[in-house]
């Protein structure tokens, strides 16, 4: 007896030493992170911290990641491409200074800017562009998915020509995944990008995968050389943690955040809220090739039985708004459609007409913990006329490989058109070679390669809103919501303007803020 | 959270200086009597509404009425009905989650406990008993499994199936037998040099008879104290894997998941993480007590035999 009760006071002395401990050293963190805002305050044009949405896992454009939120920003700020898009959606030239194709489009001349050099002083020319292009190719990663057999050859030093086998005018839109770094990088060079040489705003000072990317103003670059002495991009996975940060100082900017937090946010006087319009759309696609969902009118049912109107007023009151057609209003190529109205007994008697079987469960797969909420409404109200969905939350790799494989039933993806151009939506996911959905119609297919094939904006407009209008009518998925990105900053901050991909844009901050 | 590695010495170490001698002092002061009967009515209350809150409460969790999102408690609700303790992000009442949830957490502890006890005291009395290499070999397992955290043994089982009940209580058990174990063998390891063992084998009473009718029985009271503790412990693991959403399928209504749902909302909607979080920590405590109450007993009733 005596023993254990020995036993016990020791344990609790124990217990005490390690909360004095715990409280130790959370006063130490508190000390130095509050000393190191005075002094970025102190500074003026200070260090900026930024908390995004999604991790940093790799710096390499042309890689397995390279399409990926995280490394698209970095390789923005890191490397330059040939063009990229104005904060409107209208490219607007980079590297480049104009552009051009030939009469047929299949071959796209590049002027290239003079005088541009890398962070190792080094000029870049076409050479660079080139070899750059043919890394990318023979990586053969997502972004080289949209060049299917295009090759790029330098006219002269300031000049390259990128030819493809058929027609295609969305090639400058395509580009602005293209990032170019110096020749002489080997496909599986990794050691290059643990101190990369680029062209972009930044270099990079300090880079842990997954965790932070620390970045300085690049002196060389050929435009405004950045203002704010370093910008560190932090992971914060935990959204409570890094709104907490946010409001304490620790971060200056943060982006992807929902509609129920914006409140709070609103309320505080030393940070500014705003929501911008981004290219990303709910898309629920109805896997058409399952003998349940084969029938378009099946399909179109269930859209109507859902009330997308009430979930996203609830759920997405600011960042939400009904979508119009199966891309955004911002992306070319975006035609208004009829809305699909809500009608609950409609659809019953549709789906009972159509002879759909109701004690089959539907399996609804998505990938991001924060749609549960809105994927279990929709559940709710198919569940109401008797129609059994089964949300399934897949780990990211395991939803990739099981979307490719049609896998599902229901797939939900917030999907967006980088690009800005509906050829790297529609163009790419809804022809029969595709197979992204199992839906196939030779009239969509030959609309889509026409669109694709001109070079007259007003024709592809056009193009594209009768495949759009194929599409909503066939129900090939469910398009219920366009989104916006809501960002907060420190007040304090000058110079910011949010982006609408949630790739925002650090060298145009003129005053670090905090 | 206890891993099981201290659960034996929990077990042992939990007899406090002031619940030492129960018997003697609650004789003396009846009030204090009362008073260590109130965790064992508060596990009873859960038990009880876990067995019948079901029927009177009912909560759908896939049915979403977003009007009433985020009420708070004592709210009305579209329909007319009282949210007493407020709704979730979804418009679900969060009574009826803690109530569904109390029958799911309580299931899975008493199914655990009971999976984690027939394995452990089979495996703990047969080692303790056989001696010789059954017992090495034994004991050494015993040990290994010792070795192995068991919320991550938990989390990597649970995270590599398709999530289900049966799954989770597998999950939990892997490693919850092993504290039965320890305790059973120690126990069969003295019990079986005691004069009526010997009598017995010395008439030739088979092995398992012996084991069955000489040994086992005296093993109930420190694994009785020690499936307390356990139940405790499964509860709260359930709760984390939830929480983690690696537990129960998403629509079994379960207290980890409610609180996982609630922890964006903990600022401007406290009641959807912390009434089930509430709910979770008052039946550990309670259990907890109970727990050392009944080791006391035990020690005390076998000191005095």
């Amino acid at each position: 007896m005596n023993d254990s009760s020995e036993r016990r006071t020791g344990r609790f002395t124990g217990l005490a030493a390690a909360l004095a401990g715990v409280a130790v050293l959370a006063a130490c963190s508190t000390t130095t992170s509050g000393g190191d805002t005075e002094g970025a305050g102190g500074g003026g044009t200070g260090e900026l911290t930024a908390a995004g949405t999604y991790p940093i896992e790799s710096l390499d454009p042309h890689g397995a990641q390279g399409a990926s939120t995280g490394t698209q920003f970095a390789g923005q700020a890191l490397f330059s491409r040939l063009v990229k898009p104005a904060p409107d959606g209208t490219l607007t030239g980079d590297l480049a200074e104009s552009w051009e194709p030939n009469a047929d489009v299949t071959a796209w001349t590049f002027t290239l800017r003079d005088g541009v050099t890398f962070s190792d002083g080094s000029p870049l020319t076409a050479e660079d562009v080139v070899a750059s292009f043919d890394r990318m190719m023979e990586l053969n990663g997502p972004n080289a998915g949209n060049f299917p057999e295009a090759t790029m050859t330098a006219a002269s030093d300031t000049e390259v020509v990128l030819t493809t086998p058929a027609p295609d005018a969305s090639i400058p839109g395509k580009l602005v995944l293209f990032y170019v770094l110096p020749s002489g990088i080997a496909a599986d060079d990794t050691a290059f990008f643990n101190d990369p040489v680029g062209s972009g705003p930044f270099t990079v000072d300090g880079f842990t995968p997954g965790e932070t990317l620390e970045l300085a103003p690049n002196p060389d670059y050929f435009g405004d050389t950045p203002a704010t002495d370093r910008v560190v991009v932090r992971n914060i996975p935990e959204l409570s943690a890094r709104l907490t940060a946010l409001r304490t100082g620790e971060v200056d900017v943060v982006w992807g955040i929902p509609d129920d937090q914006l409140g709070v946010l609103e309320g505080d006087d030393g940070l500014t809220v705003e929501t911008v319009p981004s290219t990303a759309e709910f898309t629920m696609w109805f896997n058409s090739s399952v003998p349940a969902l084969e029938d378009a009118a099946v399909r179109r049912a269930l859209w109507q039985a859902v009330d997308f109107a009430t979930i996203i007023e609830q759920l997405y009151p600011e960042t939400g708004e009904p979508a119009t057609a199966p891309v955004t209003p911002v992306v070319l190529g975006h035609a208004p459609q009829e809305p699909v109205a809500f009608d609950p007994e409609a659809a019953r008697a549709a789906l009972e007409d159509a002879g759909f079987d109701f004690s089959q469960t539907l399996r609804l797969q998505f990938a991001n913990a924060e749609f549960r909420p809105f994927l279990q409404a929709v559940a709710s109200d198919l569940e109401e006329i008797g129609v059994r969905v089964e949300p399934l939350e897949k780990e990211q790799a395991v939803f990739t490989e099981d979307l490719l494989a049609l896998n599902w039933d229901i797939n939900f993806q917030q999907l967006a058109t980088p690009t800005f151009d509906a050829a790297s939506n529609l163009g790419r996911l809804y022809t029969c070679d595709a197979a992204r959905t199992g839906y196939c119609n030779p009239e969509l297919d030959d609309l889509l390669a026409r669109a694709g094939g001109s070079a007259d904006e007003a024709e592809r407009t056009d193009l594209y809103g009768q495949a759009s209008e194929i599409i909503w009518n066939d129900a090939v998925g469910m398009y219920p919501m366009t989104v916006s990105i809501a960002y907060a900053w420190n007040a304090d901050l000058e110079g910011f303007t949010p982006d609408p991909s949630g790739l925002p844009d650090f060298s145009t901050v003129t005053d670090g803020g905090s | 959270m206890t891993a099981p590695p201290t659960g034996h010495e929990a077990a042992a170490a939990a007899v406090s200086p002031a619940v030492t001698g129960p018997g003697t002092s609650t004789a003396r002061r009846p009030g204090r009597r009362a008073a260590t009967l109130i965790p064992c009515a508060v596990v009873a209350l859960y038990v009880l509404v876990a067995l019948i809150g079901p029927l009177l409460v009912p909560y759908d969790p896939v049915h979403t009425p977003l009007e009433d999102r985020l009420l708070s408690p004592g709210s009305t609700t579209a329909d007319g009905s009282t949210a007493w303790l407020g709704t979730d992000g979804l418009g679900r009442d969060v009574l009826g989650q803690i109530v569904h949830g109390a029958r799911t957490s309580v299931l899975i502890g008493a199914a655990t406990v009971g999976l984690s006890c027939l394995v452990g005291v089979t495996l703990g009395a047969i080692a303790g008993y056989a001696r010789g290499w059954v017992d090495a070999v034994l004991a050494r397992v015993f040990d290994v499994l010792l070795a192995f955290p068991a919320i991550l043994l938990a989390i990597v089982i649970a995270g590599a199936f398709d999530r289900s009940l049966l799954l989770v209580v597998v999950a939990l058990s892997a490693t919850g037998w092993i504290a039965f174990a320890r305790v059973t063998r120690g126990v069969a390891l003295s019990l079986r040099e005691r004069p009526w063992v010997d009598a017995a084998r010395v008439m030739g009473v088979p092995g398992r008879e012996i084991l069955r009718r000489h040994v086992l029985p005296f093993t109930v009271g420190p694994v009785v104290a020690m499936a307390t503790l356990e139940f405790a412990l499964v509860v709260l693991a359930e709760a984390g894997l939830s929480f983690l959403g690696i537990g129960l399928p998403a629509d079994t209504p379960s207290w980890g998941q409610t609180i996982a749902s609630g922890k964006e909302y903990l600022e401007t909607a406290w009641w959807i993480s912390t009434l089930p979080g509430v709910a979770l920590s008052l039946l550990i405590i309670s259990v907890g007590i109970l727990g050392d109450q009944l080791t006391a007993r035990h020690r005390h009733g076998r000191r005095s035999a």
